[in-house]
């Protein structure tokens, strides 16, 4: 039930409205009069009576008005901003339960270890999204198959117990990236162009990608404009995705840095951040901040407001006027006692 | 005449007074000071069954009949809106043999719209895998609710439908004790065997579970050659779906849980709230009401027509 735009919390406290009427019932007893046709037509007195009742039914309206709770409602209100609007895209494949950057040998799976790589992601992406204020996160995860779970949103509340909610568990399968990719890119499609687009890849990798996903992908990433971070937690310390001088033999041509090749070779802008310490992710975010302001339209939902306060102004002036002429009347009348 | 003009003195003497105070209540209306008020909150995870028979259509609503899904959603969404702001809702998926969360508990009014995003996605496309162990799930889930900051109720909303069948004695025990986290079990479909809707990745339906695509006895006496003869008598229902009343009764005794079968949104809050969990939760409240409607009252006893009360008693005496 609305009108002029207010919601009411109680509403049908309106229904007692009809009770504003009631001064106009009241009679006037305070005294005998002999012939009605006696008393001598007065307008001045006629146009007093007349505004003492408007007063007294205007106070006792306001007064139901507040009580029925009047709001306006939340809303949903454009500010200008500089951020981005990001896809976060989460790998919950059963590899993401392995310990995260082990020093010497692979280790055992240990799902409720601390190290987990799911549980390191949760804190890469919580300090991602606490650095960026402005943005707006939506989240998908992936394992075999990929599936949007919320889509943009600029609830920071909304997006943490999202992404805390991903650490939670053990994993699902297999890692299916290509698929996954392409519902990020997907997300955005259905939504109006408001500024710099960011895909946020955070997973171990491990995961080819077939030729024609790749030609799909690119072609949808050129489009639509699309930036590729890739948060990349290394199973093992010295795993690096650039090739290097005294590389490890294990690490030529692996998954990992083919996935790497591909994603430099997209042609939209694209940066890994290989997961170190948290200070260097931190400093290399704020970093990307810089270089990517951008403004854009960011909405922030204002809270409902009550409204009551407004009509109990108007309740009080009235019933102040009115309190004062009875005021008056009675110091005329005790006068006219003496 | 000298005591009738009396009278008429007190009477705007009282009139005088009476707005006065009225006067001052609205006043305080405005400006005395919010209080605190603890109000019970129930922090809530909801827990969805997507396997394939919530696909049945024998769920009724009002004078609807929807799917035991949309049943589902629809029910959790009233639910919510019945919760006072403050409390706290989590979202779960549950297929295969585990209850997968989707959104930590955050608070139900703000996050409304959020939340009711991610509940549609509550669909069986999002399912890893097609079995539904419905013990098992509801297990992983109860271990799950302890991790979470505060300690949600659990309301876990399935057809009790196991897929496959669970064995006589071999079933899943529950490790925990009982009624250690609270929560309530919600059956959803009706008592009539319906045949079980399959649907593809991308949730469309394409056909129904046959009788020879599914397991009739459980995974132990199928692994059985010595079983086969008594087994070929066992009878093979298991590709139709009905609520399972009887399973889900021994489920809720078994964890500590009430079971309710198809309630309406306002009778499983008088059953969570029942339980020992909720957990008090300060408001900011503004006490206005309370001297607003008392100004109310005062004005509308004066302003009451007497005269044509009184004149209506003369008339009838």
């Amino acid at each position: 039930m609305s009108f002029t735009g207010f919601g009411w919390t109680m509403p049908y406290l309106l229904l007692l409205l009809p009770l504003a009427l009631l001064p106009w019932l009241n009679q006037n007893l305070d005294k005998k009069v002999a012939w009605v046709r006696l008393v001598p037509v007065d307008p001045l007195s006629k146009a007093i009576s007349f505004v003492l009742r408007s007063l007294a039914s205007l106070t006792i309206a306001a007064l139901i008005v507040a009580l029925a709770g009047p709001f306006v409602p939340e809303q949903l209100v454009d500010r200008y901003g500089q951020g981005a609007e990001v896809a976060i895209l989460v790998d919950r494949s059963r590899s993401m339960d392995d310990p995260f950057a082990v020093v010497h040998q692979p280790a055992m799976r240990s799902p409720h270890g601390d190290d987990s790589r799911r549980r390191v992601s949760k804190d890469y992406l919580t300090e991602f999204v606490n650095r960026r204020p402005d943005d707006r996160f939506g989240y998908v995860f992936f394992s075999a198959n990929s599936q949007e779970l919320l889509p943009l949103t600029y609830s920071r509340e909304a997006i943490l117990a999202t992404i805390e909610a991903g650490a939670m568990g053990r994993g699902l399968s297999d890692t299916n990236i290509g698929n996954a990719l392409i519902e990020a890119a997907e997300m955005f499609e259905r939504e109006v162009y408001r500024g710099s687009r960011i895909v946020l890849l955070i997973s171990d990798g491990g995961a080819v990608i077939s030729e024609e996903e790749q030609a799909y992908i690119t072609e949808l990433y050129r489009q639509n404009n699309l930036t590729l971070y890739w948060i990349f937690l290394r199973p093992m310390m010295s795993m690096t995705l650039e090739p290097s001088e005294d590389d490890n033999l294990l690490w030529v041509d692996t998954v990992e840095r083919r996935l790497h090749e591909f994603f430099k070779g997209l042609g939209v802008p694209y940066r890994a951040f290989e997961a170190g310490s948290m200070e260097d992710f931190a400093n290399a975010i704020d970093e990307i901040d810089s270089q990517q302001y951008q403004t854009l339209v960011v909405q922030d939902t204002l809270p409902r407001q009550p409204r009551a306060d407004l009509f109990l102004w108007l309740a009080m002036l009235a019933l102040l006027l009115l309190s004062a002429s009875q005021l008056y009347t009675l110091w005329g009348v005790r006068k006219a006692h003496e | 005449m000298a005591e009738r003009s009396v009278n008429y003195l007190q009477r705007i003497r009282l009139t005088a007074m009476a707005m006065c105070a009225a006067v001052v209540l609205i006043m305080a209306a405005l400006w005395f000071p919010h209080v605190d008020r603890d109000i019970k909150v129930v922090d809530t995870l909801f827990v969805l069954d997507i396997t394939d028979s919530m696909l049945v259509k024998d769920a009724r609503m009002g004078r609807e009949t929807l799917t035991r899904l949309d049943w589902s959603q629809e029910f959790v969404r009233q639910a919510m809106l019945e919760m006072p702001c403050g409390s706290k809702v989590s979202l779960a998926a549950f297929t295969d043999s585990r209850s997968l969360i989707l959104i930590n508990p955050i608070e139900v009014c703000a996050n409304y719209h959020d939340l009711i995003q991610v509940l549609h996605k509550i669909e069986p496309p999002m399912a890893w895998a097609k079995a539904s162990e419905i013990s098992k799930a509801l297990f992983t889930a109860i271990n799950q609710a302890k991790d979470m900051d505060p300690e949600p109720s659990i309301v876990f909303i399935t057809d009790g439908h196991e897929a496959p069948p669970l064995h006589e004695t071999l079933y899943p025990k529950f490790g925990g004790t009982p009624g250690e986290v609270s929560g309530v079990l919600i059956g959803v479909g009706g008592t009539d065997l319906q045949p079980i809707p399959k649907s593809n990745e991308d949730g469309e339906i394409i056909g129904y579970w046959d009788v020879n695509e599914v397991l009739h006895v459980d995974v132990y006496a199928a692994f059985r050659g010595d079983l086969a003869e008594a087994m070929a008598n066992v009878q093979r229902t298991e590709h139709l779906s009905s609520q399972k009343h009887d399973h889900m009764e021994r489920l809720g005794i078994m964890v500590g849980f009430d079971y309710l079968d198809m309630p309406t949104a306002n009778q499983l809050m008088r059953t969570l709230r029942a339980h020992a969990s909720a957990r008090t939760q300060r408001v900011d409240y503004d006490p206005y009401p309370v001297f607003a409607g008392l100004a109310l009252l005062l004005l509308l006893l004066l302003y009451l027509p007497y005269g044509l009360l009184l004149g209506l008693r003369k008339r009838k005496t």
